[in-house]
C-alpha cells in the first residue's frame, strides 16, 4: 500500500467514525487515562452533528419555529442522515432542505413544511446572490423607438419566482414577526410569488397576478417585448395590452429588478 | 528574521458589522473569515468593502483541507484566489489539518499523524497552493483531541518541519497549544520553545471549554489567565507578533471585546519594548506576504 493509500485509508476510517459508519478507527488512537480513545473521537462524532445542526438551524430559522425544537430536531437528524456534506462551504450545507421536507414521510404530509424552507432557502439565495447595475426609467428612456420591438430583459441574479400551494407566506410573515402563525390553508391553485433585492440590500416579495407572472416567465426565459406583448393579448384587449406591458416593465425597473435592457 | 507587525486585531463577525462600520473603533486590523466571504455578492461582500477601506485585514480559511488525500479542491482555490485579490489582505492563513475525505466534508478542523510520510504530502500540497495564490501562506496550529498510534514526532516538529520544507509560515494559536497541551498532556512551554522562531507571522487568542477533563476549543469564553500567560512567554521568545482574539460563540458586544484586546496589548507593552512593537509599515508588509 503506498504512503498517500494509508493516509487515505486512515482518513476514511475516520470520517467513517464521525458519520456512525463501521470504522475500527479506535484501534488506531491512543486512549490515555483521562479518556479512552473512543471518548476522544466521540468528541469529533459530536462535533460533525453539532455543527451541521447549527448550519441549518441558521438557515431555517422560521421552519425551526414552525416546529418546535423537538421536531425541528427530528427534521435536522433525518437530513444530516440523508446528506453528508460534499459541499466545501457550510452556507450551502442544507439546500435540499425542501427536497426532503416534501419527498419523505411524514414531514411530506404536512406540505406547508416544504414550502416554508424553499421561502427561506430562497430568502438566503437572495440575500448574497451576485451583485449587478440597476436599470433606471433613464435607460428606458433613451431607448430607441425602433428598438422596442425587440428588446430583452435581464434581471437580477436575486430574482426568484415561487409557486405556493399554501399561505405559507403568511405563515413565514407571521413567525418572521413573533406572532402566532395562521392555520396552514391550501389555495385552489399555486399563488405565484416574487423574490428579489433591491440596491438597498433588502429583499422584497410580493404574489404576481397570473398576466405579469405569464410575461415575467417569457421575459426571465429571453423572449422579447413583442413575445410579451403577445402573450399578453391572452388576458387583455388589443388596445390594453401595450399600456399593461409597459407598466410591468416600468414596475420592474422602478423595483429595482433588472439589470440590463438588451435592444 | 524582520517580522511584519499589523499590532493587535479582532476577528470580523457579523454581529459587529454595524458598530464597526458606524464608530470606527481603534483596532489595528481585522481577521476575516475567508469562506463567510465566498458569495456571489449582497451584503457580506458590501459590508466587507466597506470596513475593508478603513482597516488592514489578514484572510483566515477552514476548508482548504491541506491534510486531505482528496485532490486540492481547484474551485475553492480559485474562489479564494478571487477573494485575495478583492481584499489585498497582508497575509492568508489555513489549518494544519484535513477536512475532508472521498469529498465527503466534515466541516471540523480533523488532526494528522505526525509522520513523515504525512509531512511530505503536505508541503507538497502547500507548494502547490503557493504556487497558485502567488504567495506565501500560514499554517495554523490545532486543537486536537485524539493522538495517532502511528505518530513519531511532538506536533511543534511537525509543524517546523512542513513549514520549512514549504517555505511558509506558522499561524501559532496559543490557546490551541494550551488546549492541546491539557488533552495531549504535554508541556505547553515545550511546544512554544521548540517552534521556530523565524517562521512565525500570527498569533491566534481565544477562549475555551471543559468537557471533563478534556478541554474542546470552543472560542466561546474569555481568553483564561494561564493562556494569557503563554502568550506573555511566546512574546518573550517571539518579540512583537501580529496578534488576534477570535470569538465565534457567545459573542460579546464590540466594546467589551476591544477591552479584552486591550489585556493583549498591555501584556504585550510590559514584555517588549517601544522599539519592537513599532508597526510595521505598509511598503514593508506588501514585500512580505
Amino acid at each position: 500500500m503506498s504512503e498517500s493509500e494509508q493516509l487515505h485509508d486512515l482518513q476514511q476510517n475516520f470520517m467513517n467514525y464521525v458519520l456512525g459508519e463501521d470504522s475500527d478507527m479506535v484501534d488506531k488512537i491512543e486512549s490515555t487515562p483521562a479518556l479512552s480513545a473512543k471518548g476522544r473521537l466521540d468528541i469529533y462524532a459530536y462535533a460533525y452533528k453539532s455543527r451541521l445542526k447549527e448550519a441549518i438551524t441558521t438557515d431555517y430559522d422560521k421552519l425551526h419555529g414552525y416546529l418546535g425544537d423537538e421536531q425541528f430536531d427530528t427534521v435536522m437528524e433525518r437530513y444530516i442522515e440523508k446528506y453528508p456534506s460534499h459541499i466545501t462551504n457550510l452556507r450551502y450545507y442544507s439546500i435540499s432542505m425542501s427536497k426532503l421536507l416534501s419527498e419523505e414521510a411524514p414531514f411530506n404530509q404536512i406540505p406547508v413544511l416544504a414550502e416554508l424552507a424553499t421561502i427561506e432557502a430562497s430568502f438566503a439565495d437572495s440575500f448574497d446572490a451576485a451583485d449587478h447595475r440597476f436599470v433606471t426609467v433613464n435607460d428606458l428612456a433613451e431607448l430607441a423607438p425602433e428598438a422596442w420591438a425587440t428588446l430583452q430583459l435581464d434581471f437580477q441574479k436575486s430574482v426568484q419566482i415561487l409557486a405556493m400551494e399554501h399561505n405559507s407566506f403568511e405563515i413565514w410573515k407571521a413567525l418572521s414577526d413573533e406572532e402566532t402563525p395562521p392555520e396552514a390553508t391550501k389555495s385552489e391553485q399555486a399563488v405565484m410569488w416574487i423574490m428579489w433585492r433591491r440596491s438597498d440590500l433588502v429583499s422584497r416579495y410580493r404574489a404576481l397576478a397570473e398576466p405579469e407572472y405569464e410575461a415575467l416567465k417569457l421575459a426571465k426565459e429571453g423572449e422579447n417585448f413583442s413575445a410579451i406583448c403577445e402573450k399578453l393579448l391572452d388576458f387583455f384587449s388589443e388596445e390594453e395590452t401595450p399600456m399593461k406591458a409597459v407598466g410591468f416593465l416600468q414596475s420592474w425597473i422602478e423595483e429595482e429588478m433588472l439589470s440590463e435592457l438588451r435592444a | 528574521m524582520s517580522r511584519p507587525f499589523l499590532g493587535f486585531g479582532l476577528g470580523l463577525r457579523t454581529d459587529h458589522y454595524q458598530h464597526v462600520i458606524e464608530h470606527k473603533p481603534q483596532v489595528d486590523w481585522f481577521e476575516i473569515i475567508s469562506e463567510n466571504y465566498m458569495v456571489p455578492g449582497g451584503k457580506p461582500l458590501a459590508n466587507l468593502d466597506k470596513i475593508r477601506a478603513d482597516y488592514p485585514m489578514v484572510m483566515h480559511g477552514v476548508s482548504m483541507s491541506i491534510g486531505s488525500t482528496d485532490p486540492l479542491n481547484q474551485k475553492y482555490l480559485q474562489k479564494l484566489k478571487q477573494l485575495v485579490d478583492r481584499v489585498e489582505p497582508h497575509w492568508l492563513s489555513d489549518h494544519l489539518c484535513w477536512t475532508s475525505v472521498d469529498h465527503v466534508n466534515s466541516h471540523d478542523l480533523l488532526p494528522l499523524p505526525y509522520e513523515e510520510k504525512t509531512i511530505q504530502h503536505i508541503v507538497d500540497r502547500i507548494s502547490q497552493v503557493q504556487e497558485f495564490l502567488g504567495r506565501q501562506m500560514l499554517i495554523e496550529n490545532l486543537s486536537s483531541y485524539v493522538t495517532y498510534n502511528n505518530s513519531v514526532m511532538p506536533e511543534w516538529e511537525f509543524v517546523n518541519e512542513i513549514a520549512k520544507r514549504a517555505d511558509c509560515y506558522i499561524l501559532l494559536d496559543i490557546n490551541n497549544i494550551f488546549v492541546s497541551a491539557n488533552n495531549h498532556h504535554f508541556a505547553p512551554r515545550d511546544y512554544v520553545d521548540g517552534i521556530d522562531s523565524d517562521r512565525v507571522m500570527q498569533f491566534h487568542l481565544a477562549g475555551h471549554s471543559y468537557n471533563g477533563e478534556m478541554i474542546i476549543d470552543t472560542h466561546d469564553h474569555d481568553v483564561c489567565d494561564p493562556v494569557w500567560d503563554l502568550y506573555e512567554y511566546a512574546l518573550q521568545r517571539f518579540g512583537a507578533v501580529s496578534t488576534m482574539i477570535e470569538r465565534d460563540d457567545n459573542i460579546p458586544a464590540f466594546p467589551e471585546l476591544r477591552k479584552e484586546l486591550a489585556i493583549a496589548e498591555k501584556i504585550a507593552r510590559n514584555t517588549l519594548s517601544k522599539e519592537q512593537l513599532q508597526l510595521s509599515n505598509h511598503s514593508l508588509l506588501q514585500g512580505v506576504a
